[in-house]
């Protein structure tokens, strides 16, 4: 009884460097598919045009699209590191990540927009949907930001 | 031989959260069966690791760019599940007990099948 502690030490037993990226993926995951899911509740909510227009969803699209640029490109291509020469080469990778760092903190912007213009500057009754709207945007950039930043590629090696 | 053991383990924690999730549907208070919806999440929620792991066939790194896409999808395969059920009972299609019932049964089966991967993942060829 007096030792049963001892094994339950684990702080050696996990290698926490070795893990980061399976965390961070974990993380951007869990961060991107609830923003998607927050705007899946609000339309839900609200179906009609006038509590939620459906054309505010073109903010989440733009922002998947620019998380999938943003990851689509490895910091080793944008380096020039001569292991990973995609098709772009080292200057198109870099334009490449430019437009997609670009759309994400536009759709950002937009989100903002949408929430200030579109509902609290109209003073609308039912503001949900643009909180859904704004938050939406917020976790798909931040699960963006996560899997291209806190994954490091060299454990790739 | 520990394999039957955790096999047995496994399958009651599985048989347990199965039965949460019917008696979110099949109580008498209850009788709606949206959320056997869930059950597709479960069935998928695998399917990533393995797509990476046959990708990946032999390599040294300790990680790789398919292996974490995979946990990226899984991730929100398992977010979906337990999205799906609060937006039912946000929007009154099945009651609140209902939606706690089948979270509860989705915790468990998503441990049973992590614990599958834990305890019989190791030095399997994973040849279908």
């Amino acid at each position: 009884m007096s030792g049963f502690l001892e094994g339950l030490r684990c702080s050696e037993c996990i290698d926490w460097g070795e893990k980061r990226n399976t965390i961070a993926s974990i993380v951007a995951g869990f961060l991107f598919f609830t923003g998607w899911w927050i705007i899946i509740d609000a339309a839900v909510i609200y179906p009609s045009m006038e509590d939620f227009n459906h054309s505010y969803h073109a903010c989440g699209v733009i922002a998947t699209l620019a998380f999938l640029m943003i990851n689509a490109v490895s910091n080793g291509q944008v380096h020039g590191d001569s292991y990973s020469e995609g098709c772009l080469g080292q200057t198109g990778a870099r334009i490449w990540l430019l437009i997609g760092f670009m759309l994400a903190f536009g759709s950002l912007i937009a989100s903002l927009w949408i929430l200030f213009g579109g509902y609290v500057v109209k003073e609308k009754p039912i503001v949900y949907p643009g909180i859904a709207v704004f938050f939406q945007n917020a976790f798909i950039f931040f699960g963006g930001l996560v899997f291209k930043f806190g994954r490091t590629e060299d454990l790739w090696q | 031989m520990a394999g039957i053991k955790a096999l047995v383990v496994l399958s009651f924690s599985g048989a347990i959260g199965l039965t949460f999730l019917m008696l979110g549907c099949a109580l008498e208070g209850y009788g709606v069966y949206w959320p056997l919806f869930v059950l597709i999440f479960h069935v998928i929620s695998p399917i990533p690791h393995f797509i990476a792991k046959r990708v990946t066939e032999d390599s040294d790194a300790s990680s790789s760019a398919c292996q974490e896409l995979a946990y990226f999808f899984t991730t929100g395969i398992v977010v979906s599940a337990f999205g799906l059920p609060v937006i039912l009972a946000r929007i009154s299609v099945i009651k609140w007990g209902a939606c706690g019932l089948v979270l509860a049964g989705n915790a468990v089966i998503f441990i049973t099948i992590q614990g599958f991967f834990l305890a019989f993942g190791r030095g399997d060829d994973f040849s279908w």
